[in-house]
């Protein structure tokens, strides 16, 4: 069991709040009773377990609920939320906290998860994913330059990734942004 | 039959045998796909982790393209991810407040009622399990293989709507119509580590190591996969897995669309079963398939 205390950390009361407006999902439900930590394919990689996540949501512990590496293991397999008897969407609080952390910049090491969803973001403008300089760019920016060569020398032989991009309605898409963008202010 | 098709990037790319046996089963099968004009990408799992609204506008633009494709009210979209997307934006369009903001982002009026189904569902529901069996006239007789779902064909419920989530058996009755026997085993709706393949590797590398081994214990022959990042992910990396492990698989990962053509008759090179990581050319002289 883990026993916090408050050293751990400065509190933020208004976050569980923060994720239901952002999210709809209110995890003051969440009765730890578990059965999301038991099920989870990636609980051995994460600092805490999804049942202490929502905990950590509960208690306003903003602290360990962002700067843990919790919130960028979990893979949205969707097996807690299948399974939880209180029907809380927790990939979908997982998703708000990520959010909030990319908003406002918070630093803290999300694994190259930031990073990926910068370049893809970016790279979805042309319409649709260029995967060949997507992983291009991730092994260069994040300092992995040789990172899967091999793997890539056999796809790109077997011709299973397309060395140039396919654009398609590039403008559109870029209003598309630009209009979700000004509807968040 | 006719329904809007929307491939995803994908299937243009790292599967394109899911592409090209899905084209091939369904013009045996007498389904006309209709490819959605000028689709775009669903933006996948890195839009829904960092831009809620782009993450379902993206989706509910290809609902909307749907029925500018002759007019259809049903889509198939075979990648999991591509499926799941459509899913979760035909969801929220379901809400009022949701659905103001989508459709101004979009620009065009986004309906929540179009059929979405993926490739499973499409064979099963809509073709039907008998009219399947007329086409195949040569068996996997004795083919023992572990059908693997994922994640996002089946999860989370809610959204998608599967039956029996924990346990599907779709793939299965339709491994069982084209001869083939399918085996009872645990890790079916396990998580491949899906798009961690190009930030955390070592996360793929022990799921997917985790999924073949699970397979090759209950005696699987081949894993036959309904998403293009599953496949991927167990049939590219094996070699690394192998090096990492030291363990020794070479585990045949096939679409169950590349299956279903063999069993019609189709050539396998023209179901891109040539474009395998693991090669699977030594299973197919063992049964004959070549």
């Amino acid at each position: 069991m883990k026993i916090i205390t408050d050293k751990n950390g400065a509190r933020d009361p208004g976050l569980a709040e923060e994720i239901r407006a952002r999210c709809g999902e209110n995890v003051y439900l969440c009765y730890q009773c578990r059965k999301c930590a038991a099920g989870c394919p990636n609980r051995l990689f994460m600092d805490s377990t999804p049942t202490e996540l929502m905990r950590y949501v509960q208690l306003g512990m903003a602290e360990e609920a962002m700067k843990g590496n919790t919130i960028w293991y979990c893979l949205s397999c969707h097996t807690c939320s299948a399974r939880c008897p209180q029907d809380i969407d927790i990939p979908h609080v997982v998703d708000a906290l990520r959010i909030i952390v990319q908003e406002k910049k918070i630093k803290t090491d999300t694994g190259d998860a930031a990073l990926l969803n910068r370049l893809w973001m970016a790279m979805l403008r042309l319409g649709r994913m260029y995967e060949m300089g997507l992983a291009g760019l991730m092994n260069i920016l994040s300092g992995h330059p040789f990172k899967d060569a091999r793997l890539a020398a056999k796809m790109i032989r077997k011709g299973k990734i397309k060395l140039l991009p396919t654009i398609r309605k590039p403008l559109e898409i870029h209003r598309m942004f630009k209009r979700a963008r000004s509807l968040k202010k | 039959m006719k329904i809007a098709y929307f491939p995803g990037c994908s299937l243009h790319s790292t599967g394109a045998e899911f592409d090209v046996s899905t084209r091939k089963v369904c013009e045996a099968m007498d389904v006309q796909l209709c490819e959605v004009k000028d689709w775009t990408c669903c933006g996948s799992s890195p839009a829904h982790q960092c831009d809620e609204l782009m993450s379902v506008a993206l989706p509910a633009r290809i609902l909307a393209l749907t029925t500018e494709t002759e007019g259809l009210r049903e889509v198939c979209a075979p990648c999991a991810s591509c499926y799941s997307r459509l899913k979760f934006a035909q969801d929220r369009l379901g809400d009022p407040k949701w659905r103001a903001d989508i459709e101004a982002v979009v620009g065009r009026s986004c309906p929540d009622d179009i059929g979405v189904y993926n490739m499973l569902d499409l064979v099963s529901d809509k073709v039907g399990l008998e009219a399947v069996a007329a086409h195949v006239v040569k068996p996997l007789a004795g083919l023992k293989v572990a059908c693997y779902y994922g994640c996002l064909l089946t999860r989370p419920p809610k959204i998608v709507g599967g039956a029996n989530h924990e346990n599907p058996s779709v793939m299965e009755s339709i491994m069982e119509t084209i001869g083939a026997e399918s085996l009872d085993w645990n890790l079916k709706t396990f998580c491949c580590g899906a798009g961690f393949a190009l930030t955390k590797t070592e996360v793929v590398l022990e799921l997917t190591r985790k999924v073949l081994a699970d397979a090759v214990a209950v005696g699987a022959e081949a894993i036959v996969v309904a998403c293009p990042l599953c496949h991927a992910n167990l049939d590219g990396r094996q070699e690394q897995i192998n090096t990492a492990f030291g363990a020794d698989f070479h585990v045949p990962i096939f679409y169950f669309t590349q299956l279903m053509g063999m069993a019609f008759g189709i050539a396998p090179g023209q179901l891109a079963i040539g474009k395998h990581l693991t090669d699977v050319s030594a299973f197919l002289k063992e049964r004959a398939l070549l």
